[in-house]
């Protein structure tokens, strides 16, 4: 739209970005030092001993955590591509069409993320042991779409809205199969909204503890769980050092997908307009 | 409905019995009394689920590595540690499942508890009992002694078999603190005097909870009166006196008591910082634990009180829906072993006192547990015992920690 900012407008997104940038990783500078630290007291600026002791209890068969951390990987990887399934028809169904009850439809699914998930999760505990769910991978993937589908559903509504329909009308005039037309044009379009929906999906499911404890019922460990095992028992240096592995697939995911973050696509822009 | 559920879950068990390769021990009446190679038998293949407060590597690597070793080489059963952050965790899971229907498919088959938590599986027929008798090495155990047979002054009656001890001790960083006080009314006055070094954690914080109840049994001028059911005239008194106490040491706390720290660690971390000079904990080997980890100064010492900290027993119990009753019955008779207890008094491993009576051990055992060298910064077992205080029942601690939030922490 503008083809040259001017100077004004460029370092204060300079600003803007660094300030940004040092607000998210400097939290994180601590979690580093503390996992190597052996003893990190006050007013020190830093720990006066070293130690590697957090590193390799977190890399021990003991601690699960190499484990855990590939089954949370496969758990959040299934739960994304579910959500994007059913999220990606629902979406257009939402952004496209007007239908009876679109409101109430609406208001279902953002239902999970208004209603705090610890106030249902005792009912849905005996909802997914009557269907034997429960204690199984499977189950938690499935409880997992409670809070990601929302998310999802709600991007690609938004994408939807913005969306017209003609170009694909088009294509099908031009002799393209309906295949072709999704794959061709359809799902070009939509790319970007799938993508930042995916990522909160993945984070979302990413980062559940209470549903996976219970509908798990401990047989599945997610990284999570063991993670809050040790933030709410004081051990920072424990906690450091498998809190540094649980960052790890977010950032790499972010990485791959952040020229689609970058707040001028689509997908961003209308984001929360169903 | 009810009809429809249950042919759900007869076709769950359907699908899911070819699962257990092992014999299923759900039906743990058939187990009581039988010989105790007929129980390992059974126990033989199969797995153990259990569920354990996670927050500590020490412990987690003495049950998954030492007691996990000895199931898998003595006895072919696999453990599974399942690391909580709160043990109700654990209950709500059995709890959720005896709802639903759940009668013997459950996926906890064991959990380390006690009191409130004990409360709740017994009152509400979650608790697998009457077994203990079944184990090799109950005779180990003194069940004559109350503050074993009793867990929080509710009853054991079979539910459930000791694992450890542990009895309320107070630390100080001697760097920090010339002589720290050494009784409830010093520890009242000393905060008075040094304002803004001194706090506990807001109940129903297990360790700030044991804290008021110290300060609760000074405001009754013992304990005696105390024990037994809860009795709402005696509960009023002393309440009243308590609160008085505590609401004037607020102004002299930590940020002049507008807030409290929200658990033990927050506490732990506050004293590691030098914000506050005292800190405490339920588990006093904790101290050489935290030490060792680097969690506290070196210079941090253990100490009781001269007018007696609350002790109190904890346990493992198996809920009633355990599939791998005979399994879990196995660690419990690995846990009580002499060797298991010795192994768990070490300072470097986790330095917890017995639950067994050592005099009832053999020889060998006896002699390594008098070697035993404890952390030089724990306050001593034997030293705190000498002073020891019993747990009020679990309706008093209800009602005190209620109290709290109502008269105190508002």
């Amino acid at each position: 739209m503008v083809g040259k900012d001017s100077l004004g407008i460029r370092s204060f997104r300079f600003l803007t970005g660094s300030l940004l940038i040092i607000w998210l990783v400097l939290p994180l500078i601590p979690l580093a030092i503390w996992s190597f630290a052996k003893g990190w007291f006050f007013p020190d600026l830093l720990p006066t001993h070293w130690s590697m002791r957090a590193w390799e209890y977190a890399f021990s068969d003991t601690s699960g955590v190499i484990d855990s951390l590939w089954l949370t990987i496969g758990i959040s990887l299934a739960a994304t591509v579910l959500s994007i399934l059913i999220g990606v028809p629902a979406g257009r169904a939402l952004g496209l069409y007007n239908f009876r009850g679109k409101q109430l439809v609406e208001l279902m699914i953002l239902a999970p993320i208004i209603v705090p998930g610890i106030a249902v999760v005792l009912g849905i505990h005996s909802v997914f042991i009557s269907f034997g769910l429960n204690n199984t991978v499977s189950g938690v993937i499935l409880v997992h779409l409670i809070p990601t589908l929302p998310y999802m559903i709600l991007v690609m509504s938004g994408v939807f809205s913005n969306y017209d329909p003609a170009y694909e009308a088009q294509a099908r005039t031009l002799g393209a199969s309906p295949l072709k037309t999704f794959w061709y044009v359809t799902l070009p379009s939509i790319m970007p909204g799938i993508i930042v929906g995916g990522l909160f999906a993945f984070l979302v499911s990413w980062s559940q503890y209470v549903l996976t404890l219970l509908i798990g019922g401990g047989r599945v460990v997610t990284l999570p769980l063991l993670l809050f095992n040790f933030a709410t028992s004081g051990r920072n240096d424990i906690t450091g050092a498998i809190g540094m592995i649980y960052i790890l697939p977010g950032i790499i995911i972010l990485l791959f997908t952040a020229r689609h973050l970058s707040g001028r696509n689509g997908a961003v822009g209308s984001f929360g307009q169903i | 409905m009810k009809n429809q559920i249950n042919a759900g879950l007869l076709a769950c068990a359907l699908v899911l019995a070819p699962i257990a390769a092992h014999a299923d021990t759900a039906d743990g009446s058939s187990l009581i009394g039988k010989s105790w190679d007929e129980v390992v038998s059974l126990a033989k293949g199969g797995e153990v689920n259990w569920f354990l407060w996670g927050g500590s590597d020490n412990i987690n690597q003495y049950v998954t590595e030492f007691i996990g070793g000895i199931l898998k080489d003595d006895f072919d059963i696999k453990l599974n540690r399942v690391g909580l952050s709160d043990t109700v965790e654990a209950v709500n899971i059995v709890l959720g499942e005896k709802e639903s229907g759940v009668l013997d498919k459950g996926s906890v088959d064991m959990i380390w508890i006690n009191g409130e938590n004990f409360r709740t599986m017994k009152q509400g027929g979650l608790a697998f009992c009457g077994y203990t008798e079944t184990l090799p090495n109950n005779k180990l155990v003194d069940w004559s002694n109350p503050a074993i047979a009793n867990d929080f002054g509710v009853p054991v009656e079979g539910c459930e078999v000791p694992w450890s001890k542990a009895q309320f001790a107070f630390a100080y960083d001697t760097a920090r603190t010339n002589s720290p006080p050494k009784s409830i009314p010093e520890i009242i006055d000393w905060a008075k005097a040094n304002p803004g070094k001194f706090t506990y954690p807001a109940p129903p914080d297990f360790n700030g909870s044991v804290f008021v109840r110290h300060v609760f049994y000074y405001a009754a001028g013992g304990v005696d009166n105390l024990l037994g059911d809860f009795d709402q005239a005696k509960y009023d008194e002393v309440a009243a006196k308590t609160w008085e106490i505590l609401n004037d040491l607020e102004p002299s706390l930590w940020r002049e008591g507008k807030t409290y720290p929200a658990s033990i660690s927050a506490l732990e971390q506050l004293y590691a910082n030098s914000e506050v000079d005292l800190t405490f904990n339920y588990e006093p080997a904790g101290v050489g634990l935290n030490i060792e980890n680097g969690v506290f100064p070196p210079t941090t010492q253990g100490y009781g009180l001269t007018d007696g900290t609350i002790g109190n027993t904890n346990y493992t119990i198996i809920p009633f829906n355990s599939p791998n009753k005979a399994a879990a019955m196995v660690l419990q008779n690995v846990l009580l072993s002499g060797q298991a207890q010795y192994q768990k008094a070490l300072p470097d491993v986790w330095g917890a006192a017995a639950a067994i009576d050592v005099s009832r051990t053999s020889d060998d055992i006896q002699a390594k547990f008098a070697s035993l060298n404890p952390h030089p910064n724990v306050a001593p077992a034997a030293e705190l015992a000498k002073a020891a205080l019993p747990e009020l029942q679990a309706s008093w601690i209800s009602a005190i920690e209620k109290g709290w939030q109502e008269n105190v922490g508002n």
